[in-house]
């Protein structure tokens, strides 16, 4: 059997039968021949990924009461205990004041950061041993491909700031480990408009703790805009049958015109 | 797991449509204003059966004047709403329409869609909606 | 001959058979996955992407025209030469060379999609996502976009159905050694071809990947569009791999 039909055969089997559950009878995750997990489904199981409205990296409070999806991770922080600097907290209240009606990705910009992750209508994931990469692939806006070194590579030393910034990723255990640095600061990092600099540096960490979730977490650590690290991230539901479709933003954008935010 | 506790009912006949949390790339809240809902019948004078999202136009008279004013509507982008039995076709200029949404909070003659009566065979069809989308309160965090 | 002068001359005999080797015209094979499919990314280990086209518009096999990178004819009288146009369509292509390609729909970042992304800038890769029956096309000109080959053998959408799209629905076969790829459900929203060749919605698409060396895409592609051409007419390139390269990050939309 050739490797490639080892690697076929193997998500197959380490996913599709019936010995594949833990003892709740939760299904495990799928997992490439040599065992690193997978993120993709076996074959003749077409699906993806897609992030739920009101995924949020920071949890606010709305009458009286966490304004907190199912999906968001039990350690996310409230806004009040974010560790913003002075400017960022005031420009995170105005984002939040005017119902996010300047952001930049209604107006077909990318965005990196967490925003993929919490946008509409799904990524995909490639992963590709041969190339030592792993390429993300956003069907909603930007609809572009994000790529994420595996190889073992440093950094480089003055990167070019980019919408994605640089990636390099590693496993530890079942966690991929994703280490990004080198962003513009033409986004946001998240749909809810938390603000970062150029000093920007991610640490995203996804696993799978099932075959139907993906977990997301991201750690921000930014001295521009917040006094220490902090992390959140949410939860990310698989749908079995989704496929990507061809999605361009710029085809017929009214919404930029129309975000006018509350009016006084 | 996650599937048990959504409802991924598709549905493209009925009264009763609910779609799976239809999604948007922008907050509604910032464009329609959630405490005026409307209900509109006229129509249609035009179709934009495009990305990021389908708009279209119906002519609402006032029984009253006779006058028609031109309303614009939003719905989701257009494999959304195939998926929800929408065809490319299935609206076409000069239908009379039933639309039940959100309106702009900019004053406009525009809403956000949330479903839509097709009203010479009564299909009722969902819009694939932004409105479900909570992302923002609007409020100052506490 | 003494030993050092044997190990002398045999030295240089060497080194003359690896300079002949590395001079010869017998260009490195085409990679290929363990069960002989041709590959049309990197070998494992190795880096690069497909890079400058041989061309810099679509035209029809067999005309030689002058042009610039953008697809701009050197000489207007030369526009009926490059496809079979129906008349309207000769006249819009006219027009469109004529005012400097102004309205061309990728200075308000729509995609360069169809052929032109496959001799626009950027470079691109086409991965085999043999897991999902998949090739994807990952571009690095336009807006970054992608476009997804589907190999699994479905039939396309009916396109009075559903809307048309930037890059049409896709499916792929393989025929030896050649990946033959049909496409139809595009809108008209952008321009297929630097230089602005027409094209409807009949547009309808056949294209064939080959990789008859390491370094060479060869690139065909049929335009059937009855409603803009007066028969199917196809035009052909090749594209350079670019070796340990890897394709930079750059979106149309700008930042701020």
């Amino acid at each position: 059997m050739t490797p490639a039909a080892v690697l076929v055969a193997a998500l197959a089997a380490s996913s599709g039968s019936s010995q594949d559950t833990n003892s709740t009878d939760v299904r495990l995750a799928p997992r490439w021949p040599d065992g690193t997990l997978s993120f993709t489904g076996p074959p003749g199981e077409i699906g993806n990924w897609d992030g739920r409205p009101g995924s949020t990296l920071g949890a606010n409070v709305f009458e009286d009461a966490l304004d907190v999806s199912e999906f968001n991770l039990p350690t996310n922080l409230r806004i009040d205990e974010i560790p913003f600097k002075p400017w960022a907290r005031a420009l995170y209240d105005y984002r939040q004041a005017t119902f996010t009606k300047d952001d930049p990705h209604t107006r077909c910009k990318p965005s990196g950061g967490a925003r993929m992750f919490h946008t509409p209508y799904g990524f995909e994931i490639l992963e590709l041993p041969d190339t030592a990469e792993i390429i993300f692939l956003s069907v909603g806006a930007p609809h572009s491909w994000r790529v994420v070194h595996m190889d073992g590579r440093a950094h480089p030393a003055n990167a070019e700031p980019t919408w994605f910034g640089h990636s390099v990723g590693h496993w530890e255990g079942d966690t991929l480990v994703i280490d990004t640095v080198g962003f513009n600061e033409g986004f946001w990092i998240s749909r809810e408009g938390l603000p970062h600099t150029s000093q920007l540096h991610t640490i995203e960490r996804l696993s799978r703790p099932d075959f139907d979730t993906l977990r997301y977490e991201i750690t921000i650590d930014d001295p521009g805009a917040y006094t220490e690290t902090w992390s959140g991230g949410w939860l990310i539901p698989w749908i079995p049958g989704n496929e990507p479709f061809d999605y361009l933003c710029q085809e017929n954008n009214l919404d930029a015109a129309r975000m006018v935010g509350p009016r006084e | 797991m996650f599937c048990k506790g959504i409802a991924w009912a598709v549905g493209f006949g009925g009264l009763a449509v609910i779609a799976s949390p239809a999604l948007a790339h922008h907050s509604f809240r910032s464009q329609y204003d959630a405490d005026q809902p409307v209900t509109l019948t006229g129509y249609v004078t035009k179709i934009d059966w495009m990305n990021p999202h389908v708009y279209f136009y119906i002519d609402v008279v006032d029984a009253e004047t006779g006058e028609a004013d031109n309303w614009g509507f939003e719905m989701g982008p257009p494999h959304m709403l195939e998926r929800r039995g929408w065809k490319r076709n299935s609206m076409q200029i000069g239908d009379e329409l039933e639309v039940h949404g959100t309106r702009a909070r900019d004053g406009s003659f525009t809403a956000n869609a949330r479903r839509v009566m097709l009203k010479a065979t009564g299909q009722v069809l969902g819009a694939a909606s932004s409105e479900s989308q909570t992302i923002t309160t609007g409020e100052p965090a506490r | 001959m003494s030993g050092s002068a044997r190990e002398l001359v045999l030295g240089l005999l060497i080194g003359c058979a690896c300079i002949v080797a590395a001079c010869s015209d017998t260009p490195r094979p085409a990679p290929r996955y363990p069960d002989g499919l041709l590959r049309f990314d990197s070998p494992p280990g190795e880096k690069g992407y497909w890079g400058r086209a041989s061309v810099s518009s679509l035209f029809e096999r067999g005309v030689v025209v002058g042009m610039s990178e953008q697809g701009l004819l050197d000489n207007i009288e030369d526009a009926a030469r490059v496809a079979p146009f129906q008349p309207w369509a000769l006249a819009l292509y006219e027009y469109r060379q004529s005012n400097g390609l102004k309205d061309d729909p990728v200075r308000f970042c729509l995609s360069p999609a169809g052929p032109r992304h496959l001799h626009a800038p950027g470079g691109f890769r086409i991965i085999q996502e043999r897991n999902y029956d998949r090739v994807y096309i990952l571009f690095g000109g336009g807006n970054r976009n992608w476009r997804l080959i589907h190999m699994d053998g479905r039939e396309p959408p009916n396109p009075e159905e559903v809307s048309g799209t930037y890059y049409g629905h896709s499916t792929g076969a393989w025929e030896d050694d050649t990946l033959v790829v049909e496409s139809s459900g595009f809108n008209a929203r952008f321009w297929f071809s630097n230089g602005g060749l027409p094209h409807t919605e009949a547009l309808r698409l056949t294209e064939r990947f080959s990789r008859p060396d390491f370094a060479t895409l060869r690139y065909e592609v049929t335009v059937d569009d009855p409603l803009t051409y007066t028969r199917p007419w196809t035009a052909e390139w090749t594209v350079d791999w670019v070796e340990g390269g890897e394709i930079k990050e750059q979106f149309c939309e700008q930042t701020g």
